[in-house]
């Protein structure tokens, strides 16, 4: 059976093709040219991409909401060291990423304000978000020359041409090795994928020889800013840096400017951001643990008669071992198990049902749900729905049904009846829903 | 001997833990004067606006005389304000003032196609909205201090310390908690 050897000598020559082109399309070196302070065309984002090995890092987003800072389309102003805001100006000339990122600030901003903490904030999905971003970015750069997929499309087309040899081959062997369960066409179109699907993943972008040139120069821009302080730098600082602020941050060199900036991080589960009352403000989100709060009454109730007959239980067990070494009384064993089961079977139960309830009303600022059990085709989860009803900045997050809860957002105003004893929502009025964009 | 010992840790560990705690304090303290610093900066700019808005006013309808000098002599008082109880009061009342000149504004068409007052009023929205943020991070500085000095066992500390509580930057009848302010 020839065949075998076959297949494997094609796929080592398609993996030859493919190191082959690889290397030939490797982006040129860019040797750093020395420290200058000639800022060239290109706007940070771009610069993120070209020197960063044509990778966009995180900090593209936020050195792009710098720049927007510098030129005037947005101002960014320090209230106290854990309060900025953004606050929205004329903005025009926008190129595409821009214009993302200032519509971003825009959808979250109340009366043309949105603190820089709230910038994680916002009912859009990140993920798509930033592939926007993203691929908006690498347009640009290539429109700049500096920028292209690895692959041309000649190459694309032999390397999907050379894929077919060895699926072919593949194909006739299993076909003939084991000809009664005909696997031979489902092998070949599985290795093809497989081959396509490795094409594909190599296939990013990659340096033109202007972008080398650019990447050179960007990082003797690097060196020279190096020299200045931007480490430590807030963001409010760009209305004394200017530009330069902006690109110490897309060349990795202004760390706490863009932290304060989370324009392209998910929001942080315990510490939200709220505009409820008119002011973005900062809360803290506490889930607490679900002994008793976060649960159904009834449930609760359920819960705690069981554990208060197991408790009593094995208290019984241990005190009628105790009591034969005479070291607890005969005559206290029962009244003693009864005591410590009575305790903890009453205790949730009267939360539970005495604990009265009460309407609460304000902004949603946290949806969370969290595994709780069941397996992997019937998970189970906790739901919980924390409300900012503007008379604290430290929040506990309620548990709800799964069904109430899926009907919710972020940003939702309600109004919502609480057991106040366990946490527990049962009751969902929404008063009025997420309102993105300037109020 | 070994009592001794004891206790020497005892009281170590009881001297770390005021130093930490006082630490604390002295470091919430400073975050209240920070906030107010940036309350102080947003309302002295307020207050170089005021003067150049009522000549602008006066300039249109110089005849509204009392409206105009209500406005000066709220700015007056809201500058000689020394405490954020005092200064709360007087800016509101500035706050009030400033209404009812914008007010009178609407009568006269010249005055409110004016460049300049659109600048000015612009700039005063612009203050006042820097204002309620500063206000309510000031605020928010003083809860977290007061509560840290009023409750055990920091107040022990603080009351050796000399830590005394702050006042909030709100005027009589005014709430702490998030209010809209529109301009």
């Amino acid at each position: 059976m020839l065949l075998w050897p076959a297949a494997a000598a094609a796929l080592a020559l398609w993996a030859l093709l493919l190191l082959a082109l690889a290397l030939a399309t490797r982006t040129p070196d860019a040797d750093p040219v020395p420290p200058t302070s000639v800022f060239a065309a290109e706007p940070p984002a771009v610069v993120d991409l070209i020197t960063g090995g044509w990778r966009l890092c995180e900090e593209a987003a936020a050195a792009t909401l710098l720049d927007l800072a510098a030129r005037g389309a947005v101002q960014i102003e320090e209230i106290g060291p854990e309060l900025s805001l953004v606050r929205l100006r004329q903005a025009d000339g926008l190129n595409p990423y821009e214009r993302l990122v200032h519509d971003h600030v825009r959808s979250l901003s109340r009366d043309g304000v949105v603190a820089t903490g709230a910038l994680a904030e916002g009912a859009r999905d990140l993920k798509s978000w930033w592939k926007r971003f993203r691929k908006q970015v690498i347009a640009d750069a290539r429109q700049r020359g500096l920028s292209q997929p690895r692959w041309s499309r000649a190459q694309l087309a032999l390397l999907t041409a050379a894929a077919a040899v060895p699926a072919v081959v593949i194909a006739v062997a299993v076909t003939l090795a084991d000809p009664e369960h005909e696997g031979g066409l489902g092998a070949g179109l599985l290795t093809f994928l497989g081959l396509m699907v490795l094409t594909r993943r190599l296939n990013r972008e990659r340096g033109t020889e202007l972008g080398a040139q650019a990447a050179a120069h960007w990082l003797g821009v690097r060196a020279h800013l190096a020299a200045g302080r931007f480490a430590e730098q807030p963001a409010a600082s760009v209305t004394i840096w200017g530009r330069p602020l902006a690109y110490a941050a897309a060349l990795g060199l202004a760390p706490h400017a863009v932290r304060s900036l989370p324009v392209s991080v998910p929001a942080d589960d315990r510490r939200a951001w709220s505009d409820y009352g008119g002011r973005w403000h900062a809360v803290e989100v506490r889930y607490p643990a679900r002994l008793i709060w976060g649960r159904e009454p009834l449930h609760v109730v359920g819960r705690s008669l069981v554990a208060g007959f197991f408790l009593g239980f094995w208290t019984w067990i241990g005190l009628l071992i105790l009591s034969a070494f005479d070291l607890w009384p005969r005559g206290l064993v029962q009244p003693g198990a009864f005591a410590v089961g009575f305790v903890v079977a009453a205790v949730p139960t009267a939360r539970a049902l005495l604990g009265g309830h009460g309407w609460a009303e304000g902004q949603i600022v946290r949806l969370r749900r969290q595994r709780s059990g069941g397996n992997e085709n019937q998970p189970k989860y906790v739901h919980w729905c924390a409300i900012d009803e503007g008379t604290g900045r430290e929040l506990r997050a309620y548990g709800m049904a799964g069904e109430q809860w899926a009907l919710l957002s972020e940003g939702d105003v309600v109004r919502v009846r609480v057991a106040r004893g366990v946490g527990w929502i049962d009751t969902t009025e929404v008063l009025s829903r997420a309102v993105r964009g300037d109020r | 001997m070994i009592m001794v010992v004891v206790i020497s840790a005892l009281v170590l560990l009881a001297l770390v833990g005021v130093i930490a705690v006082y630490n604390g304090l002295v470091r919430r303290r400073n975050a209240v004067d920070n906030a107010w610093a940036q309350v102080d900066v947003q309302l002295k700019r307020r207050h170089d606006l005021v003067p150049n808005l009522v000549e602008t006013v006066r300039g249109y309808a110089g005849h509204e005389r009392q409206t105009l000098a209500a406005v000066t002599a709220a700015r007056t008082q809201a500058v000689g304000a020394s405490t954020p109880a005092e200064q709360a009061n007087a800016e509101h009342m500035l706050t009030g003032a400033l209404r009812g000149l914008l007010a009178v504004v609407e009568s006269y068409p010249d005055l409110k196609a004016s460049r300049n007052f659109a600048e000015l009023q612009e700039e005063l929205a612009t203050t006042e909205n820097r204002i309620a943020y500063s206000r309510q991070y000031y605020n928010d500085a003083v809860l977290t201090y007061n509560n840290a000095i009023q409750t055990v066992p920091a107040n022990l500390v603080a009351g050796l310390g000399g830590f005394a509580s702050r006042d909030y930057f709100q005027a009589p009848g005014e709430e702490r908690g998030p209010a809209r302010v529109r301009f």
